[in-house]
């Protein structure tokens, strides 16, 4: 790589390492600690893929999160390919990237639904305290999928994913209402 | 590059020459003919139809509207919902004088807004006798939501009588078109066979009984239409299974609220009276007379779904399709049954009887349906009454709990409706007979699930509170507002560059459709910066109700219940803004926050 791709890299790697650090703070990883043992249907199974390894990456597509859209509004990868993302959220409301399933996301509505009525997700921003009292209350309030990132209002996140050989995947928004409203999009898998 | 600029010089030549531009419409006022396939009668249209043709706007463009009256007496159009200046605005008297006939009025403003609108006649009942179209605009930037194809559906409650008709009935006998006590016909037999006195009396001690269970709707007897059509005509609109469907709910009704559903869909709820809310997936919702909402459905199988729309007092309702090809019609699901009102929405209702003093309620006695008789001073004033704003959990005593087991009372129990388990709505007093609850057991939409997208205005205190109690008297058929009707009362004046709150106190049994033009309502429903911002706020019976208003239309504009045979009988106010944009000391107390 050009030296001023490698600089670029390490900038947005660096900028993406303090992102992840503000979404998941270090106050809170009695939260992290905890994700592991939970059944979640959309952990970390094979049938969507994995978090790749960022030495394995092939191309980083550019996600910008719009109210309530994305752009590029589908995502073209191969199988077994391993892609970064690079995720903005330029709209208002607090948006998901979140790579999985339609019934996966469908099964996903729920639990942020509930992270609404705890007032752990504001529309426009997220509630910490909150999520630290639903935590306590009900064993999980933060999520932290490695195959997602939740963004408040200008933030930006990465995801480095590994794809299946063979899947039907969506890339959505599961804040309530969001999906239906039209924020999800079609990756498309080829050989 | 000279070759260009001449072929786009050229085109701009084109389009002056022709007459009528981008953004110029031509509309005629006609006596038409109403079919409804259940009836026909004379009434009125635009462009030889009713509803009229869609008018289609761009945000940011300016629009020139020609409108040639053909009828033989005054007319007017308003475009409700619409951000413009006061003389556009299309209200007899307040507005301009009207049009008259075979004159041709020019309408021109400037379009500063998007989403699904509409516009009607505001002379007399032209409206109730078809004076009704809808506005479409499209937003400048692209929508905050995805769809692949969009329908209007238009609801109206067409009636076999024309609306000078119905009006002059209901000033004689209020109860004159309530069908779900006794008919005229009823009544006639009742003569003949005790005699006119002995008739008459039973009628009015019903008349006083009946006031309590079945006072949901004044106007019975109705069809009700979408764009046009009744279930009979069966209006279709086509989809691809799998599409994303926009449908732009707009309730043109005179009097008639509408619980909506698709069976077998659930609806994503993206606007409200025009504005982009943050999306809420429901499975019904009511729609009060005037407002507007858009919704996105997504029909993935094969087969024609039904639009629903059930008259809230169920007496009746109307099915359109949602077909994937032409010639197939989606059942219609059996009606519900009426509610009847609770004792919580009698909460406020301190006297229907003549006399409108509504401070000294002691010494009224009711008689109950169970034939017991209750005193005036059980009337506890604030039993029932809700506040705009409410609490996180929403407790459901009755005001005076001992009622409600009380034999009257048993079908509104068994029918299920308030405080059964389903979450009561902050926006209907606790224990109301008209709690809204889905008829497939899901969500219904409430106002406190509305949220905008993106704030209008920046979130600050009021700068002032006006109290608005609506009143009314059944027995004459007079609607008011703080007791005073419109011919007898003054303007409500307001101050350029204040913010006013409003507080809608509802001492009556019906539900009002509160309508302030040229300027937003900004509805309280607790959501601080997130509230909704409306143009028609509907206050349930018993409860009270607010909503704030940034004063920035200068001139003078209408403020009314929006059921047509309220506003003419007196439920109705001329509000005048003082001052204006080159006001110094307005701007001032805009600045300081007042």
């Amino acid at each position: 790589m050009k030296p001023t791709q490698t600089l670029r890299c390490a900038t947005v790697a660096t900028a993406a390492l303090l992102t992840l650090s503000l979404v998941i703070p270090v106050a809170h990883t009695a939260l992290a600690a905890s994700m592991p043992g939970k059944d979640h249907s959309h952990g970390g199974g094979s049938e969507i893929g994995m978090p790749g390894d960022p030495g394995k990456v092939s191309r980083t597509v550019n996600v910008v999160m719009y109210d309530n859209y994305y752009e590029p509004e589908a995502i073209s990868v191969k199988e077994g390919e391993t892609v970064r993302f690079v995720i903005k959220n330029e709209g208002s409301l607090v948006h998901e990237f979140n790579i999985a399933t339609g019934p996966m996301h469908k099964a996903h509505g729920p639990e942020m639904m509930m992270m609404v009525e705890h007032g752990v997700l504001e529309p426009d921003r997220i509630n910490w305290k909150a999520a630290e009292a639903m935590q306590k209350s009900m064993g999980h309030g933060m999520h932290n999928e490695p195959n997602s990132r939740l963004l408040e209002p200008g933030k930006s996140g990465e995801i480095v994913w590994s794809f299946p050989k063979h899947a039907n995947l969506e890339f959505a928004c599961n804040v309530p209402g969001h999906y239906d409203a039209g924020m999800v999009g079609k990756i498309k898998l080829s050989h | 590059m000279n070759c260009f600029r001449s072929l786009c010089l050229g085109l701009i030549g084109l389009a002056v020459a022709s007459g009528v531009q981008a953004g110029e419409f031509r509309l005629t006022v006609d006596p038409v003919v109403i079919d409804t396939g259940e009836f026909t009668r004379n009434g009125i249209g635009y462009n030889g139809a009713s509803p009229g043709p869609v008018l289609r706007f761009k945000e940011g463009e300016d629009v020139t509207i020609h409108v040639t009256n053909n009828l033989s007496e005054s007319t007017s159009i308003h475009w409700h919902g619409l951000i413009l200046p006061y003389q556009q605005d299309g209200v007899p008297g307040i507005s301009y004088p009207g049009i008259e006939p075979g004159e041709t009025f020019t309408y021109r403003f400037p379009i500063v807004q998007s989403g699904t609108y509409w516009f009607h006649s505001h002379s007399r009942f032209q409206e109730p006798d078809g004076a009704y179209g809808a506005i479409v605009i499209e937003p400048k930037k692209r929508d905050p939501f995805r769809f692949d194809r969009e329908y209007i559906v238009q609801l109206t409650d067409a009636h076999p009588h024309a609306g000078s008709r119905i009006m002059r009935n209901l000033k004689m006998m209020p109860d004159y078109y309530n069908r779900q006590q006794r008919t005229m016909g009823d009544f006639l037999n009742d003569v003949e066979k005790m005699g006119f006195d002995a008739a008459w009396a039973d009628r009015m001690d019903w008349g006083q009984m009946r006031m309590m269970p079945n006072d949901i709707e004044d106007l019975q007897g109705f069809t009700p239409l979408i764009n046009g059509k009744s279930t009979k005509q069966n209006w279709t609109g086509l989809f691809k299974p799998g599409e994303r469907v926009r449908l732009r709910f707009i309730n043109s009704s005179a009097m008639t609220y509408f619980d909506i559903r698709v069976p077998g869909l659930k609806m994503t709820v993206v606007q409200a009276d025009g504005n982009n809310v943050q999306p809420v997936t429901v499975d019904e919702f009511r729609i009060a007379v005037a407002e507007t909402y858009d919704v996105i459905v997504r029909p993935t199988d094969d087969k024609p779904y039904a639009i629903f729309a059930e008259s809230v007092g169920r007496s009746a309702a109307v099915r359109a399709t949602l077909s994937p090809k032409d010639g197939l019609v989606a059942d219609a699901p059996e009606m519900r049954k009426p509610p009847l009102l609770t004792m919580a929405d009698m909460g406020m209702a301190h006297g229907d009887h003549a006399g409108m003093d509504h401070s000294a309620p002691t010494g009224m006695a009711h008689k109950m349906p169970d034939g017991s008789t209750m005193s005036g001073a059980a009337h506890d004033p604030h039993a029932g009454m809700n506040h705009g704003s409410p609490p996180a959990a929403m407790a459901h005593k009755m005001p005076d709990g001992s009622t409600m087991a009380g034999a009257a009372h048993a079908d509104h129990a068994a029918m299920g409706h308030g405080g059964s388990g389903q979450p009561g709505d902050a926006f209907y007093a606790a224990g109301s007979g008209l709690m809204p609850s889905a008829a497939n057991g899901g969500k219904f939409l409430s106002y406190t699930d509305l949220r905008a997208m993106r704030p209008l205005y920046p979130d600050r205190e009021a700068t002032r509170e006006i109290e608005l109690r609506l009143t009314g008297n059944m027995e004459r058929y007079i609607w008011s507002i703080n007791g005073v009707k419109f011919s007898k009362a003054e303007p409500i004046k307001l101050k350029y560059g204040e913010r006013v709150r409003f507080k809608f106190v509802n001492e009556t049994m019906m539900t009002h459709p509160m309508h302030l033009h040229g300027m937003w309502s900004i509805l309280d429903n607790g959501k601080g910066k997130w509230d909704p911002v409306k143009h028609v706020i509907s206050v349930s019976p018993g409860t009270t109700v607010y909503m704030e208003t940034e004063v920035d239309a200068p001139g003078q504009w209408a403020f009314h219940c929006h059921l047509s045979y309220h506003a003419d009988s007196g439920m109705f106010r001329k509000v005048v803004v003082e001052g204006g944009p080159g006001d110094k000391r307005a701007a001032l107390k805009h600045r300081h926050g007042g």
